[in-house]
């Protein structure tokens, strides 16, 4: 089963204007957008579709406060939908829709969708840096950062859920699924990447009670820490609000930022995950601030000191 | 001071966070953050009355501030103060929590008075709202 990770996810929302609002504001395109909701798309096609929560095209909600409604991950080919549907069919109802994919819900609930993965393929430059004794990434005269430097969400990158079993989750998205746990925090959950995408994690488990079941966040890869705190000190110019960061976990290596949102769960902007494959022993570590990051910092007012100081004479 | 949710104090009491004409029937805005403290202050306008609450949401112990934008503080249909970290929504009037992650908890109340002129300042506690 070559899952690839996450497509779209999709939301109820309780104000589709705020909604529409900040998403645009995250850096997100809309796509055949109405007044009825849409697609908002980073650079390579995957991204976020919100509905009214009234919308009878949604599946169903949680039976919590949360506004997630479906994750819609990608896979390589048909035959990757033919081999979900076979496993997931023995012991589910599995429904395929007239495009070719899938729906079916995991087992704590939540509405899952399969599909040909839609994303394109990317074709831009990383982050570059210079540093004494590795050769320089940037040439002569080429400028690291700039005023206007663009700094757009490049794809989704992961989805966290909240979840009473951390057992059951982990079972799914392993035993049936083919999911890898590259590391765990003990006291939350594991980190999980399925087989087709060497990312550290596309999914993450916070064990918590059945009344908070649902997304904690989703997270949008960004093309380095620069663009992250580039994108962040925006946001936050435009008057959104920081919850978490910047700062740089440890587990994964990614950078973060998180934010509130009106679709009832964090957005996070990341950046330079580590990669993964097979012969990685994953690590275990305490939940906590320690392992959490490996620095934190908090957004600040621009400053710049100056020579002497205020009402110096001369 | 190490906590981030401080509740108001000495230090806070006689400063001015608004006015009363500043909150209109069903709106809620954030004012602050007051001297002393890293959170802002809700002023909500319910049923004529102002209540003020701690910009700090009961799920983690330091409290986390709670609009998703300046200022926007109410869920969809603006019956509730909402915390836009997971949607837990709270009753404007007295802070219990009726959904979500800090089910049961409830915010921290700020006192407040009207002085003559109409502005809205923190006093030691007391009980409920003020026209």
């Amino acid at each position: 089963m070559n899952i690839v990770g996450p497509d779209y996810l999709v939301f109820g929302v309780d104000d589709l204007a705020d909604a529409i609002e900040y998403l645009t504001a995250w850096g997100l395109k809309p796509v055949d957008v109405t007044d009825r909701g849409g697609l908002f798309e980073t650079l390579d096609g995957t991204g976020v579709i919100i509905r009214h929560k009234s919308d009878p095209s949604l599946p169903p909600p949680l039976p919590t406060s949360n506004m997630l409604r479906q994750q819609v991950y990608g896979v390589r080919s048909a035959a990757d939908l033919d081999a979900i549907e076979a496993e997931l069919g023995k012991d589910r109802r599995v429904t395929r829709l007239s495009n070719g994919s899938i729906e079916v819900k995991d087992d704590h609930g939540f509405e899952l969708k399969f599909q040909v993965t839609i994303r394109r393929e990317l074709d831009m430059p990383a982050e570059k840096i210079n540093a004494p004794g590795a050769p320089a990434q940037r040439k002569p005269n080429e400028i690291g950062v700039w005023e206007e430097m663009p700094a757009l969400p490049r794809t989704l990158s992961h989805v966290v859920l909240f979840v009473p079993d951390i057992e059951i989750a982990t079972n799914f998205y392993c035993s049936r699924l083919g999911f890898v746990i590259t590391d765990v925090l003990k006291g939350a959950g594991p980190f999980l990447r399925p087989k087709a995408n060497d990312d550290h994690h596309t999914l993450f488990f916070i064990r918590t009670p059945d009344y908070m079941k649902g997304c904690e966040h989703l997270a949008f890869h960004m093309g380095g820490p620069t663009e992250l705190m580039v994108a962040g000190t925006r946001f936050v110019k435009k008057g959104y609000q920081s919850f978490w960061g910047p700062g740089r976990h440890k587990f994964g290596s990614n950078w973060f930022w998180y934010f509130n949102s009106p679709l009832g769960c964090h957005f996070e902007y990341d950046a330079d995950m580590d990669k993964h494959d097979d012969s990685w022993v994953a690590r275990e570590a305490p939940m906590g601030a320690e392992s959490s990051q490996i620095v934190l910092f908090e957004m600040r007012e621009k400053w710049a000191p100056g020579g002497p100081p205020p009402g110096a004479k001369g | 001071m190490s906590s981030h949710a401080a509740p108001t104090g000495f230090q806070q009491q006689g400063q001015r966070l608004c006015h009363r004409d500043d909150v209109a029937e069903g709106e809620a805005r954030g004012f602050g953050p007051l001297e002393g403290s890293k959170r802002k202050v809700i002023v909500v306008r319910r049923n004529g009355a102002l209540h003020a609450w701690l910009d700090a949401c009961p799920h983690y112990s330091t409290g986390t501030p709670m609009a998703w934008k300046t200022d926007a503080y109410l869920n969809g249909e603006r019956t509730h103060l909402t915390c836009h970290s997971h949607h837990a929504l709270f009753e404007m009037d007295t802070g219990q929590c009726i959904l979500g992650p800090c089910l049961g908890q409830s915010l921290t109340r700020i006192e407040i008075a009207v002085g003559e002129a109409g502005d809205v300042f923190v006093v030691a506690p007391c009980e409920g709202g003020v026209a």
